[in-house]
């Protein structure tokens, strides 16, 4: 009997204890739409950002806004299943970054069905997924990470005046989002013969993976003098490997989203270029972009977030900005 | 029979804590308690309730897996690949079902004749299989399938999810084979005193293996399950699901120390969870916080598990 109430109890104050630090955020008032951000995860700054982002735009067109994450951005099925719930929930509009471009697509199946307009940002679809699965989305709304890779690409064959000896550091396989990254960077490099990709390998977007990987590469090739990591958390590894080497300031770090690391990293020096991505105006543009479908307004299927080089001249300016 | 009496206490206990968990959701929040809500939850549970079913046997018999996320990866790809190749859907499924079978069957070998204990030996497989997925995939999920193939997730059995049905099944075979067989039997006597159970002239490392393979059969299950929801099998699946299998079996009831549990509690474990987790989703609660509560229930439901223990002694 006493185990009884007191598992009892312990569940009761632990449902408490989250009903209670949640107070207020999360009530629908008085019938006003409901607009959901499903994130990969919260532990990148970018999402941060997103979800700032997201919460401004929410406030000013006056409709309630709840966030989720899976607590891994491996983790696809968790995501499916926070899509499900908020269905069950019934939110009046999802906006969804993909932690995978095709596995998600049924959980978008599941929003159609249920009549709850989607808007995919970051990370596009799989058009081959989608199409099969005749799943419909109002909007993409994201950078071109095609073009990004481009533009770190160029500015790596002009800093280094046509002649590097490159390692990447790609995304989770199979992510489009990091796959269009790479496909812009080596496009941009293609007609620089002496631009040379001596390594690529995934380390998942995560920084211990881009530190170990990295590591493993310069043992391989002690060449290498340039690393583009197809995100900054991965690039920030990577320059945590090179002082681990006693290699700073001998290898070119490049990465991509201009987190406030990669920033305070560039204007230091220990990195030298970044793309920046505006992934508050991303969180921005979804909300916007779903009370846009809600109130049966004609929204763009494409909605492209502007795109920027960072490099030391512009690296503190931009995060001023902020 | 005191032990016993103790044993159903704390099932009971933990039904209770289902039940006050669901009047909370329903007093909180009007989407919890609908037909379709909890469906959906049922549908959520399948896979984490699986992998658990298998793992309770292995916490029974006194051991712990933790391969069973790398293999629900590594047989989902192996079934995805079968798939792919145009093999019939049957025999694409035995293959999956196969691999995970006799990857448990190889954690067990290590345990009995390698005389390596089960957390080691599992801990090597966890990341030997992940190996072999992402080496098979070349880091590559494999995706789309036939409907009938997806149909394993998407159907539904007179209104009621077929992976839920899936669930059901297994957890009747499992409960058969752990208290009708004298396998089951042995799990517990081993789980309890393996010593002796070895003197009384049971074949001990047989069956220590054999508990590994159903444990990996299982995750095989929950792959299929898996690969049909997501339409995609992923090299990367599963990561950490080992922690929920385990935390889903000890919020049931299933002693760590072995010899005692049951798959009643373990069902009702993952339930708990599979509640939590949507409960939270529908109360918009922030993520961050909804890692403290599942973390804390955990917690306090192994508290209560060595806090009775002490008392019983």
């Amino acid at each position: 009997m006493r185990a009884t109430s007191r598992v009892f109890l312990t569940i009761l104050a632990a449902a408490a204890l989250a009903a209670g630090c949640n107070r207020g955020t999360t009530q629908t008032s008085g019938g006003r739409p409901r607009v959901a951000l499903v994130m990969k995860t919260l532990n990148n700054p970018f999402f941060i950002d997103m979800q700032r982002g997201a919460e401004d735009a929410a406030k000013r067109m006056n409709v309630d806004l709840v966030v989720q994450a899976a607590e891994r951005e491996t983790d696809v099925e968790r995501q499916m299943q926070i899509v499900e719930n908020l269905i069950q929930a019934r939110v009046s509009a999802l906006a969804l970054t993909p932690s995978g471009s095709r596995e998600v697509v049924p959980a978008i199946g599941k929003a159609n069905a249920a009549s709850i307009p989607v808007i995919i940002v970051d990370t596009r679809l799989d058009a081959k997924a989608a199409a099969d699965a005749g799943v419909k989305t109002v909007s993409f709304v994201g950078s071109d990470n095609y073009r990004g890779g481009q533009i770190i690409g160029d500015y790596l064959v002009k800093a280094s005046g046509g002649r590097a000896r490159v390692a990447i550091l790609e995304g989770i396989p199979g992510h489009e989002t990091g796959d269009s990254r790479v496909r812009g960077f080596r496009d941009a490099i293609k007609s620089s013969p002496q631009v040379t990709i001596v390594a690529s390998q995934p380390a998942n977007w995560e920084r211990d993976q881009g530190f170990n990987v990295f590591q493993n590469m310069l043992q391989a090739h002690p060449d290498i003098d340039t690393v583009f990591a197809c995100n900054d958390i991965m690039a920030l590894g990577a320059v945590e490997a090179i002082a681990a080497a006693g290699r700073t300031g001998k290898v070119r770090v490049l990465g991509f989203d201009a987190i406030d690391d990669a920033r305070r990293a560039i204007a230091e020096g220990r990195m030298e270029a970044t793309v920046a991505q505006f992934p508050d105006e991303m969180g921005r543009s979804a909300v916007e972009a779903a009370v846009k479908a809600l109130k049966g307004e004609a929204v763009p299927a494409d909605i492209s977030v502007r795109i920027g080089l960072v490099t030391k001249d512009n690296a503190a300016r931009e995060s001023e900005k902020k | 029979m005191p032990r016993r009496f103790v044993a159903s206490g704390r099932r009971l206990g933990t039904l209770a804590g289902l039940f006050a968990l669901s009047v909370l959701l329903w007093a909180l929040t009007p989407h919890f308690l609908t037909v379709s809500n909890l469906l959906n939850v049922f549908e959520q549970t399948a896979i984490n309730a699986i992998i658990a079913a298998g793992m309770t046997f292995v916490i029974i018999s006194g051991g712990i897996d933790l391969s069973v996320g790398s293999l629900v990866a590594l047989a989902g790809v192996a079934l995805a690949a079968a798939l792919q190749s145009g093999a019939p859907i049957p025999l694409a499924i035995a293959a999956g079902l196969g691999v995970g079978f006799g990857f448990g069957v190889l954690n067990g070998l290590a345990i009995t004749w390698g005389r390596l204990p089960p957390f080691i030996a599992t801990l090597g497989m966890m990341s030997v299989a992940r190996g072999c997925a992402l080496l098979f995939t070349e880091g590559r999920p494999i995706s789309g399938f036939d409907p009938g193939f997806r149909a394993l997730a998407t159907s539904r059995l007179l209104g009621i999810p077929a992976p839920v049905v899936a669930t059901a099944v297994v957890y009747l075979i499992a409960r058969f084979v752990l208290s009708e067989t004298r396998f089951g039997r042995y799990v517990y006597s081993i789980g309890g005193n393996e010593e002796a159970t070895r003197l009384s002239g049971v074949t001990v490392w047989l069956h220590k293996t054999l508990v590994y393979g159903v444990s990996g059969l299982a995750s095989a299950i929950a792959a299929v399950l898996l690969t049909a929801r997501l339409n995609s099998a992923q090299p990367i699946a599963g990561i950490m699901y080992e922690l929920d299998a385990i935390a889903a079996t000890v919020i049931g009831g299933t002693s760590l120390m072995g010899g005692e549990g049951g798959l009643g509690g373990t069902i009702i474990g993952a339930l708990i969870m599979g509640v939590l987790r949507n409960g939270l989703n529908l109360l918009g609660v922030s993520s961050f916080i909804q890692q403290i509560v599942i973390g804390l229930v955990i917690v306090f439901a192994v508290l209560i598990d060595t806090t009775l223990k002490a008392r019983k002694t």
